[in-house]
């Protein structure tokens, strides 16, 4: 244990690397999963199904298989993307795609006498959809979402392979170099855990915040 | 109302506290692609004023993390006098070993220093220095195993072997035709391919002694290296192909430690002994 203790300061360093893929890819997901649930729902027909097919695919395919398309397999094409980019974007693409049934799901499930009502006051479409109905569906999502996140924190754990010292590479660095796996790899767990708590927790403030009006 | 303004809010701060992390990262990021374009290779490490260095980080005493948490070992120091030959700076990149190449080929790193041991397979995807160690292979068992003292021997057993290693290919392409049926299982880093040893989960490894040491020292493993050596491997620091200005520099930052002794002074304070003539 005291070598985990020794090493504080160089898991927080791995700490810092997941904790920043996980916040951009976080970002870039909730854009991405909200384009592709509009577009699924509300765009024309040819749009419906190339967000049909992303979304197909990256539910289709493992995360580390995407990684390694984005970061060995587009250089080849002459994109040579650094490797926290990478790491990124894969992350974002990824998650976006299960987000955006977390989105489609919310928005379906508020009934549908809402937009109705709104129509009738005299709203637009997109009015109605910006001021009735994501306000609703919004509440709906937020579980499912901080699962999704949840999830993405862990799944940083890939990055390793593509070379980004995260917490996952911290621990086999130390591992290497003293000999010893158990405290190491217990040592992560723990502050994945905590990691994760955190975003439980910011995201239990969002779901009170949303819930009061209520 | 009131609703509307407390989620606007709530949505503004976490947007804006976002999009600043990842303007941050864009910035930090564009460091690593620098433009491909110029002259030569060689030129490009100059003009940059550091060399990319890949290496496993995880195979003391070659290249590990020390307490201060720097890359450290022999390949490291040999990385490090090469760059200062070359008037440069060092960037150490620490990556599972199956992944240096595809990063090396994907402009991720301007040269692997990693116990790359030079083969024609490797040579026809890469280039290669002048062979920096040479390393003696033997057959690595349990302290109480008998049974295997030769490659014969591993017919039937299970062998661990470093993924995309020197050592796996020859144990895929020219053992296993020869002495028959054997399970191979793969390993990201030379730790836990003798941990799984030490464990009873395979049979038997190989790999050279010099990486053994430091490893039965810290953990009193009870694991003996048996027979005869079954090879002997030859190191060189890999780079992209055709890339004749940077292979020349490096040569002769090699031969200029060898000359000067400094190659010996590293040999020695890692190895303990003079490099084998």
């Amino acid at each position: 244990m005291e070598l985990v203790f020794e090493n504080i300061p160089f898991f927080l360093k791995g700490a810092y690397y997941t904790l920043y893929v996980t916040v951009i890819s976080m970002f870039f997901a909730f854009i991405i999963g909200l384009l592709v649930a509009i577009a699924r729902l509300k765009g024309p027909i040819w749009l419906r199904l190339i967000a049909r097919f992303y979304v197909s695919i990256m539910r289709g395919t493992p995360l580390l298989v995407q990684l390694f398309v984005i970061y060995y397999g587009l250089v080849d094409y002459g994109v040579t993307l650094g490797s926290l980019t990478a790491a990124c974007l894969g992350l974002s693409l990824n998650a976006g795609a299960f987000l955006s049934e977390t989105f489609r799901g919310a928005i379906q499930a508020v009934p549908k006498g809402q937009m109705e009502a709104a129509y009738a006051t005299g709203m637009t479409p997109a009015q109605a959809m910006r001021r009735i109905i994501f306000p609703q569906a919004v509440r709906i999502a937020i579980p499912p979402m901080g699962n999704t996140f949840i999830g993405m924190l862990k799944e940083t754990s890939l990055v390793a392979a593509l070379g980004v010292t995260e917490l996952l590479r911290s621990a086999q660095l130390l591992v290497a170099q003293y000999y010893v796996n158990m405290p190491f790899y217990l040592a992560i767990g723990v502050i994945y855990w905590i990691m994760s708590i955190g975003f439980s927790a910011i995201l239990e403030q969002v779901e009170r915040r949303l819930a009061r009006a209520y | 109302m009131k609703t509307r303004k407390g989620w606007s809010l709530t949505a503004i701060l976490l947007m804006t506290v976002l999009v600043l992390s990842a303007c941050g990262s864009k910035a930090t990021d564009n460091g690593g692609t620098n433009g491909a374009q110029a002259s030569n290779e060689l030129e490009q490490i100059k003009s940059a004023g550091v060399i990319k260095v890949g290496m496993m980080g995880t195979y003391a005493p070659y290249n590990f993390l020390n307490d201060k948490k720097e890359m450290d070992g022999y390949d490291a120091d040999i990385a490090r006098e090469v760059a200062k030959r070359l008037g440069v700076k060092v960037e150490f990149v620490s990556q599972e070993f199956s992944g240096l190449t595809p990063s090396l080929q994907a402009k991720k790193l301007d040269a692997i220093i990693s116990q790359m041991t030079i083969t024609d397979d490797r040579k026809k995807v890469l280039d290669f220095s002048d062979p920096y160690i040479t390393n003696q292979v033997k057959i690595i068992v349990k302290e109480d195993n008998n049974d295997i003292t030769k490659l014969e021997d591993f017919k039937g057993k299970t062998i661990g072997v470093g993924l995309g290693t020197n050592d796996e290919t020859y144990l895929r392409n020219e053992v296993l035709p020869k002495v028959g049926d054997f399970t191979i299982k793969t390993y990201d880093d030379v730790i836990s391919s003798l941990k799984d040893l030490n464990a009873g989960r395979i049979d038997a490894t190989i790999n050279n002694m010099y990486a053994l040491k430091p490893i039965v020292d810290a953990n009193g493993f009870n694991i003996k290296a048996v027979g005869e050596p079954i090879k002997s491997d030859q190191a060189g620091i890999a780079v992209r192909k055709d890339n004749p200005e940077l292979v020349a520099a490096l040569n002769d930052a090699l031969k200029g430690m060898k000359d000067d002794g400094t190659y010996n002074t590293i040999f020695k304070k890692w190895f303990g002994e003079e490099p084998a003539q």
